[in-house]
């Protein structure tokens, strides 16, 4: 029997997937008055892995260069915003779409984060055998 | 990619911001200096000229998006960057004013191509994004706090 269940693998995760979004949202933000930025989002629907290397072939003709295949084989889950309009700047982050964003972020780390405190705590309480 | 790496992006794009503000303050200042530069060969002073701060987001390198491609990095950027304070090319104002030291022999004087207007809602729109980047700052120190109480 494992000590550690699939919960904590799964919160993990949500963990990871909330950092990245909190640094997406931060480039958005930061490049909100930046002439002919685009906007990014993460994918969620794209499983973090694979993927890439079907995409992007990359020919050697000396095994000195560089593969774009990488190590671990991970694809970007970093998309750009589909239907959305551009300022007269060629901008489109909507600031009130980010904010927004930013704010269902942080209370969603925190739930996460307060689930996976739980989770410790629940198996401390057995490792005493609930004394 | 560091933890810290959304606390730099919304900090670079403090300091662009007030950077932007800086130059602002800098056009306001000076919305009638007359004798800005001073052109050695026909004697004469030039008026104050408009200066703009121009951002780009600091990604777009090659490096970036090969390391993306090639899924070294998630391809998120690094924040934002100043490129450059470029000068506005708008024509200058001419005033009537041959009282003035430096009208020219018509009467008219070369003001400089600043419109406080316009400078004011340049202004707001850095406060906001001023403010709005403050924000994301908080957020992301509130997040890592919570992350270092797991297990707590």
């Amino acid at each position: 029997m494992e000590l550690f269940s699939s919960t904590f693998q799964s919160l993990e995760n949500a963990l990871n997937y909330s950092n990245t979004k909190q640094k997406v949202i931060s480039q958005n933000i930061a490049n909100s008055d930046t002439p002919n930025y685009k906007a990014k989002e993460v994918d969620k629907t794209q499983s973090f892995k694979a993927e890439l290397g079907s995409f992007l072939k990359s020919y050697r003709t000396d095994e000195r260069h560089y593969t774009f295949k990488s190590e671990g084989g991970h694809a970007s889950p970093i998309v750009f915003q589909k239907n959305v309009q551009y300022n007269n700047n060629g901008n489109s982050v909507d600031v009130d779409k980010e904010m927004t964003d930013l704010a269902a972020n942080q209370i969603y780390y925190n739930a996460v984060s307060d689930r996976l405190s739980g989770k410790f705590q629940s198996l401390e309480n057995v490792i005493r055998g609930g004394k | 990619m560091g933890i810290f790496q959304s606390m730099k992006m919304a900090g670079s794009s403090l300091t662009s911001q007030r950077l932007r503000m800086d130059v602002i303050s800098a056009n306001m200042a000076n919305a009638d200096t007359t004798r800005a530069e001073y052109d050695a060969e026909l004697k004469t002073w030039k008026p104050y000229t408009r200066k703009a701060v121009v951002l780009q987001s600091k990604e777009e390198d090659f490096s970036s998006f090969l390391n993306a491609a090639s899924g070294k990095t998630s391809g998120i950027g690094n924040g934002v960057k100043v490129t450059g304070i470029v000068k506005d090319r708008t024509p200058f104002e001419l005033d009537y004013n041959p009282e003035h030291p430096d009208s020219n022999e018509n009467g008219y004087v070369e003001m400089p191509n600043v419109d406080p207007l316009r400078e004011m809602v340049d202004l707001m729109s850095v406060t906001r994004s001023y403010e709005a980047n403050v924000t994301v700052l908080n957020a992301s120190k509130g997040m890592m706090m919570k992350a270092l109480e797991i297990g707590k």
